[in-house]
């Protein structure tokens, strides 16, 4: 087990909403955001955050950028068993957060855009050059920023989030507007970024493009996050088990002859061929299958995807998990501390 | 490098980037006309002002033509500071600003100064050529002490609007409302602040716009104390001694001073607190 950098405990953020009444015109009430949330960051390995739309991704990389203040709960520093509490301040020198899709803009260049995020960190003028190189932005350095694209604009945002070194990267949908060369070698550079020991937390809405590139899996809902872990722990604590999909030529043949019970197996007929979906293991089917002359030409063990687990989590279908528009009148889904919200 | 030099360094790059902005070379010719313009024209010898009144002194014409600081250089300091913070909130600058270990306090200390210089030194430089035209036309120099007066109060007036505008624009998510606010603001207090006035007298009996009514005098006199372009022709006037309106100059500069003071620790507050 990877050494832990970085503990959340009952961060909790809500956001304050305008409500006004007509005797009360000042009137906020507490909207979403994050309840209670624990997380623990590993050193050198990607951690992503999956969740809808509004689940509270970059309220909780915001909380952890140290933008956003926690309004309970604390974050620890657990580097070398240190364990020491971090405010606002702290966590601004520790992260590196490189938000969701900056508009870049105005007349001045690239090398002066860095270089004022630069002089708010006190870093140099040789490592504002070396980090637009290894973003890919030499060729750029001196262009205004309103001649970039938008992936060059991704491209400057994570050169503003490496510029103090950090120990721990956040990265709000950092794929977004890169195209797919850009994107692969961004993956690479995080791969070099977490070989030095940096830790990375994504947060995505693309769920499928992450499975390649995080070590853990945060599922996020609502404010709350649901399950953490590696692909496997997660898969093992919403009780997802791996499946086995079955496949042959001609008919389907009649499972309730192989299986106890039928609603274990799932089974799609098509004019030519059929395709079935094993929910648990069964040892000996194949056997019986072959030996009974039934023609198979697949048979392989598959993973539950992220939106399989998303969709355990939430006890929702894809459609609802996916279409749901998050509003202040939705409730989390468990109670928090003690109270319905 | 100390926070004092960061909040600086960082101050001037934001005022260096307003100060050689498209809308500052399009702001130049106005403050040229309206300022160095002004100071000409009052400095005629021949000038007859409406009353009779002829300006005597080289501080009594930069007294007259200081209306072209209150008309074109605090306009210009707001349509500078608009989108300090609106814009860069918009686009997620302010997001990865606001990620920095610099404090945000020192972020909102660099904003106010560097806003500030922007319009300052452009309006000093006009300043300063006012002041020679003035020796050219009149063939005398106001004091020193004139002088600094003079310099001191405009860079209050204009670090006041300025202050409004960043106040505006922290609290705005869309530039239009943020330059609304500011530019709402100098109409008030360059243009309706006599309403106000005279809805006041009104209200409290007072005979409205007799110059030889020393209530009317006093009491217009006072509620120019609430309003920045009254406080900065008070100041003004500290230097100007024909002139008595019933308020003492200690009062006047108490008054600077919380025009001051109010509006900044308003802005450094927003800041602290705003969210991206």
């Amino acid at each position: 087990m990877e050494e832990i950098v970085l503990r959340l405990e009952g961060a909790t953020y809500r956001h304050s909403l305008y409500a006004p009444l007509p005797f009360k015109p000042w009137r906020r009430i507490n909207g979403q955001g994050i309840f209670s949330a624990n997380l623990c960051l590993h050193k050198g390995t990607v951690l992503g955050l999956v969740g809808p739309n509004g689940a509270g991704k970059t309220t909780l990389l915001r909380m952890m950028a140290g933008i956003l203040p926690l309004q309970e709960g604390s974050v620890y520093d657990s580097r070398k068993d240190l364990n020491t509490m971090l405010s606002d301040a702290d966590l601004r020198y520790l992260v590196g957060h490189m938000p969701e899709q900056v508009r870049w803009q105005g007349r001045k260049t690239v090398r002066n855009a860095l270089l004022e995020i630069g002089e708010m960190r006190q870093v140099d003028q040789s490592r504002i050059d070396g980090l637009l190189k290894l973003v890919g932005l030499r060729s750029r350095i001196d262009a205004p920023l309103n001649e970039l694209s938008q992936g060059m604009r991704q491209r400057l945002t994570l050169a503003a989030a490496l510029l103090g070194s950090p120990n721990i990267l956040l990265l709000d949908e950092p794929l977004n507007g890169l195209d797919p060369v850009a994107a692969a070698a961004f993956i690479v550079l995080l791969g070099k970024l977490t070989d030095k020991g940096v830790s990375i937390v994504i947060s995505s809405h693309q769920v499928e493009g992450l499975v390649g590139i995080i070590d853990r899996l945060a599922l996020m809902h609502r404010g709350q996050i649901l399950a953490e872990g590696t692909m496997l722990e997660v898969a093992q604590q919403l009780n997802l088990d791996k499946k086995t999909e079955i496949s042959g030529e001609g008919n389907a043949p009649d499972f309730s002859n192989y299986l106890s019970d039928t609603k274990l197996i799932e089974v799609e007929q098509s004019s030519v061929e059929w395709r079935a979906i094993l929910n648990q293991s069964e040892p000996g089917l194949l056997q019986k299958l072959v030996g009974d002359g039934i023609e198979i030409t697949s048979w392989a063990i598959r993973q539950p995807n992220v939106i399989e687990m998303l969709c355990a989590a939430t006890g929702q279908s894809i459609e609802d998990v996916g279409l749901e528009v998050s509003s202040t009148a939705v409730m989390p889904l468990r109670t928090f501390r003690g109270e319905e919200e | 490098m100390s926070d004092f030099s960061r909040i600086m360094v960082f101050a001037k790059r934001l005022m260096r980037e307003r100060l050689f902005s498209t809308r500052m070379y399009i702001m130049l010719p106005i403050l040229l006309l309206f300022i160095p313009g002004m100071a000409w024209g009052f400095s005629d010898p021949n000038i007859v002002l409406p009353g009779g009144h002829q300006p005597e002194s080289p501080m009594e014409v930069l007294f007259y033509a200081s209306l072209g600081v209150v008309f074109g250089a605090t306009m210009c300091a707001v349509l500078l500071s608009y989108d300090a913070v609106s814009r860069e909130r918009a686009s997620g600058v302010l997001e990865l600003r606001l990620s920095q270990p610099m404090p945000r306090a020192h972020q909102a200390l660099a904003m106010i100064l560097g806003s500030w210089r922007a319009i300052l030194i452009p309006t000093w430089i006009l300043l300063l050529f006012s002041i020679l035209i003035v020796r050219y036309r009149m063939g005398d120099w106001p004091s020193l002490v004139d002088g600094f007066v003079y310099f001191i109060s405009t860079a209050l007036i204009l670090l006041w609007y300025v202050l409004f505008t960043l106040l505006a624009s922290s609290y705005t998510r869309e530039q239009g409302t943020a330059i609304s606010f500011g530019v709402g603001l100098w109409f008030l207090f360059t243009f309706l602040w006599a309403l106000v006035t005279t809805m006041i007298a009104y209200a409290s009996g007072v005979s409205i716009g007799q110059e030889n009514d020393a209530t009317w005098v006093m009491l217009e006199g006072g509620l120019d104390l609430f309003s920045p372009n009254g406080v900065y022709h008070h100041l003004l006037e500290t230097r100007l001694p024909q002139i008595d309106r019933g308020i003492a100059a200690w009062q006047t500069w108490a008054m600077a001073l919380a025009w001051t003071v109010l509006p900044s620790w308003l802005f450094i507050r927003r800041m602290e607190r705003i969210l991206p």
